[in-house]
């Protein structure tokens, strides 16, 4: 580092010479040539304070750099033979049938096996969803046009690098992002006779702010059903059986007409209340009914898109949140705690 | 978007468009409106707040002996009011601060007992007769916020001239148990026609299975005919066909700008839209009755703008470096691509954005240019992104109303503003239009589909015969003819979403209701569902490590740059977000542990002075690409152990993380140093070379992670405890040891013999070179057909002689064919430490 004023120079000189006769290195952060330095810029006309003050400050980091450099040396600890199963002198005592502390698996994970589970049950099979992704899985073979209004309603993080076709590349702001890979994947299915039935759990992103209601990152469901001959009862039967397993009790559906580019017709899909039997409740907001997805028919573009005839075969693709299904089953108040890494949370869920 | 049912209700009533009764059953209308439209995202009921406040008229004003800014009028509300204090001329005495207040002047009254309508829905303020500064007041006068009708304050709000005193004010102006609605746009993002009283008033009829007409005028399409004696031209130059498909105008001139109509106001305040002019408030109203957006411009000012005497406007891009002010009062740089609307010289504005300021109607505006034009919906959407103007015009226009309509409207308000402003047509309609010849003669923006009822009741799993679903089509005005083949749909000339068979099916299904449709599984055979493999081995990992009392977290995919920084990583290799919320999640993580090695200092702080934390994730490195482009994603878990510093552990923390790590993995796994020329690979920067191990297959050689204590600058950085290490292994590598981690050798009819056997070596000797010495020789010389097992039992170092340690092992063996003798154990012992004597230097003691 070089240093524009004379005597900051000097002095850096000084005290680096300084260092090495230091027991303890830390000291030099104390000396009195550096504490003078300081009280200087105080008596310093206004124009130079800025320059002068950003120097010493630099000295100080320089020097605070070297002593934690050379405490990290003489930190180091001797070596280890990494090939033991236990440590020398350890008397390697026998473990304990039992660990003392039970550890805890987080609820997003477990509930998301318990859906999976029934999906499983149901005929579906699975796939992860990707962190990244291009514009053309994100979007174009979604059937969003370039600059469509559609878009509005996903705040992506896009990343600096870009894909093939020079575009960013996308956090997936939806597991729908896996659609056409998955279409394309299980295609050959469909001429067994046999129809693509399969959900995408994975982790999507929103660039949205934070708070006990909103996370940027959080998990989706993603469901696809194609054969031939499938109609909106069949999605809508799909689901309400879905929600009956996981809840284990009757419950009435409904649906809300929706507009999503990558299905036609859509819907938002809503769930009688199953912890208030649709009395009104703080978890319904006193409605009886919890709005929990979006889905609909698979639009025609998005099955050629993947190569699918339109004409032999129709499906349908529906897409959920997670953790709403955890905080509404716990009464969780703050969906951020779920990304939070707290112990007083995660062992609750022993 | 908001709608007034009375507005609905009386649009109906005006153009005589359906006899739906939107007034009966509000919850089943609520209830109709969410299952076959769209989401009610809120409901506001009016109710009877204006029940009681009366039409007035101002008789007399005198100022107050006490204020100088009140005054004590005597109103005359017609004797209605019965239970009201009044003077022997039969008038009412209110003291009322209002500047406006004038002699003669019509007023809104709230009399005595009444709630402010303003403060209904919120704490309500009931009126009393009471003393103002010593004179009586009766009720009070109100202004426009007061009546919970927009935000002016500025005085009373005065009423039309034309009003009966003593009418209900509710009643004059429709007020009355009215509910606003909003509904959410988003259900709208391809129903441009539905952003207005029309289109919902046709979609509500459509569910209610009731005809629905548009007006004539409406429907008149592009033949309107004006009288004019074309005496103020304007021409129109379109550079940019393809973004403005369509520009129609019209100049009126002498006109009379002026408040409007307080049924106007009303109408728009409803709404939530602010009250201007009469010219303004009436493109507004009828955007709100049509969905097409319309602008006026002042005709003076745009000539005065321009270069040559007559006005022309320019459709076209902006030149570099030109900016505009807006109506909003700000100056903006439109982006390149933008669609300006200027002069011959200068930009007047945005096109289908916002107006500019400098073209603007005011006070003193005479003559204008009304606009109703057709703009690129994704042209729109982006110059409203870029330029982060956001209004109800954008609103609109990002859904691309239909360009077949812009003359329609264009004739109504120039109807309307003749009506309400005076004046005269001073030009042609002037029509620069693009669209194609075919959507002109058809009109309608797509061609007709052809579709049978076989296809729609596949899709909907009903069966609907052509009749019933020509009826619920022509409902909402589409043209149904049935054929030999089936049906052919022609949409109306608003709908611009209608060009696939399936849009058809989704028009038919919704007006019918979808709630109504049969729900029924689909059928599949009994072929088994294949699980993933990854997802199940995930869940095995997490069971396994939560039973050893490890904690599964989840943190983010992405990390602030300064964590690359504090664990030795690079952020250069690293996916970078551009629109990132803070710092703190600006790139994707290189590998999981620096986000566990972050979480272990909040924890130990909030208490928790040992634990083991665990997470499944994945990573990403700008190294990483496969031949599609993308980035190929890394399956890692990655565990962390740590105790507090106060609790004194003495062992090392990594052979803690090392039981961890066997409990998955099993014992095929091999430590060897950590290669520092590896110096890519971003997952061991973070670990303290001579405390931490690569880690592999034995039996393959495959690479599976890293594991080991954390270098000196990593602990001081993120505040870790001394007692900390960890590891990150491949998810995948680890599936494949898990798979094969079972395998059985069938048990001994004979019994086991136990023997220890210690060896002292070097304390540079490395356990495993002693441990595979000695195994390899117990092979090689064990007796035929038995079975031998190698554990470790001690590693002792005496303080005495630090230079050597003692290693204990134990050997387990038996024999499939017969009892074997400790003396022939002890002399297989003796022989294989024996034969690895010379090579590991070691003593059997």
């Amino acid at each position: 580092m070089e240093y524009q004023n004379k005597q900051i120079r000097e002095i850096a000189q000084l005290l680096k010479k300084r260092l090495s006769s230091l027991d303890n290195k830390r000291e030099i952060l104390r000396s009195v040539e550096l504490r003078s330095l300081y009280d200087e810029i105080k008596t310093l006309p206004d124009e130079q304070k800025a320059v002068f003050g950003q120097e010493v400050n630099s000295l100080r980091s320089e020097l605070t750099e070297i002593v934690n450099k050379e405490e990290d040396k003489s930190n180091i600890l001797p070596s280890l033979d990494i090939t033991a199963p236990f440590d020398t002198n350890s008397q390697n005592s026998r473990a304990e049938l039992l660990p003392s502390e039970l550890g805890s698996i987080n609820p997003l994970t477990t509930e998301l096996d318990k859906v999976l589970d029934i999906f499983y049950r149901m005929g579906f099979t699975a796939i992860e969803s990707r962190e990244i992704d291009d514009d053309f899985h994100m979007f174009g073979s979604l059937n969003f046009p370039e600059d469509h209004p559609a878009r509005d309603d996903y705040d992506t993080f896009v990343t600096e690098q870009t894909d093939k076709e020079n575009k960013p590349f996308i956090a997936p702001a939806h597991t729908s992002t896996m659609q056409n890979r998955v279409l394309k994947q299980y295609k050959s299915e469909l001429d067994k006779g046999r129809p693509i039935a399969a959900v995408i759990p994975g982790r999507v992103f929103r660039n949205e702010d934070l708070d006990a209601r909103h996370e940027h990152t959080f998990y989706q469901l993603e469901g696809i059903y194609v054969d031939k001959g499938i109609n909106i009862g069949h999605l809508i039967a799909t689901l309400k059986t879905f929600l009956q397993e996981y809840y284990n009790k009757e419950l009435e559906v409904r649906t809300q007409p929706f507009y999503f580019p990558f299905t036609e017709p859509s819907f938002e899909f809503s769930l009688s209340c199953p912890f208030c039997d649709k009395k009104g409740c703080n978890i319904c907001s006193q409605s009886g009914w919890i709005e929990l997805l979006g889905c609909g028919l698979i639009h025609p573009n998005v099955l050629h898109h993947a190569g699918i005839d339109v004409n032999e075969y129709t499906g349908f693709a529906w897409g959920s949140g997670i953790e709403r299904l955890v905080m509404m089953k716990y009464n969780i108040e703050d969906v951020r705690y779920f990304e939070s890494a707290r112990l007083d949370f995660l062992r609750q869920f022993k | 978007m908001k709608i007034s049912i009375n507005s609905l209700t009386s649009f109906n009533k005006r153009y005589k468009s359906s006899n739906l009764n939107l007034k009966g059953d509000v919850n089943d209308l609520l209830e109709k409106i969410g299952a076959q439209l769209g989401a009610v995202e809120d409901v506001k009921y009016v109710g009877d707040k204006y029940k009681g406040i009366l039409i007035v008229k101002v008789v007399s004003i005198e100022p107050h002996p006490d204020a100088d800014k009140l005054k004590i009028c005597k109103i005359d509300d017609n004797h209605t009011n019965n239970d009201v204090e009044r003077g022997s001329d039969g008038l009412i005495q209110v003291v009322c601060g209002a500047p406006n207040v004038k002699e003669g002047m019509l007023a809104a009254w709230v009399p005595v007992g009444n709630v402010v309508p303003e403060t209904a829905s919120k704490e309500p303020f009931k009126l009393t007769s009471r003393e103002i500064r010593g004179v009586i007041s009766n009720g009070m006068l109100a202004s426009a916020r007061e009546l919970d009708l927009g935000d002016s304050h500025d005085g009373l709000l005065a009423i039309d001239a034309d009003q009966t005193i003593g009418q209900e004010f509710g009643e004059a102006y429709d007020l009355n148990d009215d509910v606003i609605i909003d509904l959410e746009n988003k259900m709208f993002t391809h129903r441009p026609d539905c952003f207005g009283h029309m289109g919902i008033n046709r979609e509500i009829a459509g569910i209610y299975e009731i005809p629905f007409k548009s007006p004539d005028w409406y429907k008149s399409n592009s033949t309107i005919s004006v009288q004019t004696d074309d005496s103020f031209s304007l021409r129109v130059t379109n550079e940019i066909p393809s973004l403005v498909p369509r520009f129609s105008a019209i100049v009126i001139k002498n006109i009379e700008i002026k408040p409007s109509p307080v049924w106007l106001q009303v109408e728009l305040s409803k709404v939530g839209l602010r009250s201007v002019n009469n010219i303004v408030d009436l493109t507004n109203y009828y955007m709100l009755e049509t969905g097409q957006p319309l602008h006026a411009y002042d005709y003076d000012k745009v000539k005065e703008l321009s270069e040559t005497d007559s006005p022309e406007i320019v459709i076209r891009n902006p030149k570099p470096d030109e900016q505009i002010k807006l109506l909003n009062g700000k100056t903006v740089k439109p982006r390149p691509q933008a669609i300006m609307i200027a002069t011959d010289k200068q930009l007047l504005g945005i096109g289908g954005v916002m107006g500019g300021s400098e073209s603007e109607v005011d006070p003193s505006t005479e003559n204008i240019i009304i606009e109703s034009a057709s703009f690129d919906m994704y042209s729109i959407r982006r110059t409203s992104m870029e330029n982060g103007l956001f209004t109800d015009a954008v609103t609109r226009f990002t859904k691309g109303p239909s360009p077949l309509q812009t003359v329609a409207v264009l004739g109504k308000i120039t109807e309307a503003v003749l009506k309400a402003a005076g004046g005269e047509i001073a030009s042609s309609v002037i029509d620069n239009s693009h669209i194609d010849e075919s959507v002109l003669n058809r009109n309608s923006l797509h061609p007709p589909v052809k579709i049978t009822a076989e296809f729609i009741n596949q899709r909907l799993g009903f069966t609907m015969r052509n009749e019933e679903i020509k009826s619920l089509l022509e409902n909402v005005e589409f043209s149904v003819e049935i054929t030999e083949e089936g049906l052919i749909i022609t949409a109306p000339f608003w709908r611009t979403d209608i060009e696939l068979r399936e849009d058809v099916v989704e028009e038919v299904g919704r007006l019918y209701g979808y709630d109504k449709l049969p729900k029924t599984l689909p059928k599949r055979d009994l072929t088994p569902t294949k699980r993933n493999p990854l997802l199940n081995i995930k869940s095995d990992i997490r069971n396994k490590l939560s039973l050893s009392g490890a904690n599964e977290v989840l943190t983010y995919s992405f990390v602030h740059g300064d964590l690359f920084t504090k664990v030795g990583q690079d952020k250069e290799q690293a996916f970078e977000i551009s629109n990132a919320l803070s710092p703190d999640l600006q790139y994707y993580r290189l590998s999981l542990m620096p986000s566990l090695l972050d979480k272990v200092h909040p924890n130990i702080k909030a208490g928790y002075d040992q634990f083991a934390l665990f997470e499944l994730g994945k990573t990403h490195s700008l190294d990483q690409i496969d031949d599609e482009g993308l980035p190929i994603e890394g399956e890692f878990t990655a565990l962390v152990v740590a105790a507090a510093d106060k609790l004194k552990i003495e062992s090392s923390a990594f052979y803690l993380a090392r039981k961890y790590l066997i409990s998955l993995s099993g014992e095929d796994v091999s430590f060897t140093p950590i290669d520092k020329n590896v110096t890519n690979n971003q997952l061991i920067r973070p670990y303290e070379p001579n405390r931490s191990a690569m880690i592999s297959v034995k039996s393959s050689g495959e690479f599976l992670g890293v594991i080991g204590e954390f270098k000196a600058s990593v602990i001081r950085n993120l505040k870790l405890p001394k007692f900390s290490a960890g590891f990150e292994v491949d998810t995948v590598a680890l599936q494949k040891l898990i798979d094969k981690r079972t395998h059985y050798s069938q048990l001994p009819k004979f019994p086991k013999l136990f023997q220890d056997i210690t060896l002292k070596v070097r304390a540079s000797t490395k356990f495993s070179d002693v441990f595979d010495a000695l195994n390899g020789e117990l092979n090689n010389l064990k007796p035929d057909n038995t079975v031998i097992e190698l554990s470790a039992i001690d590693i002792y170092e005496p303080d005495s002689d630090v230079s050597s340690k003692n290693i204990t092992l134990r050997l387990e063996i038996a024999s499939y064919e017969r009892t074997l003798t400790d003396n022939e154990v002890n002399k297989l012992l003796d022989e294989a430490s024996e034969s690895v004597k010379e090579s590991l230097q070691s003593e059997r003691i």
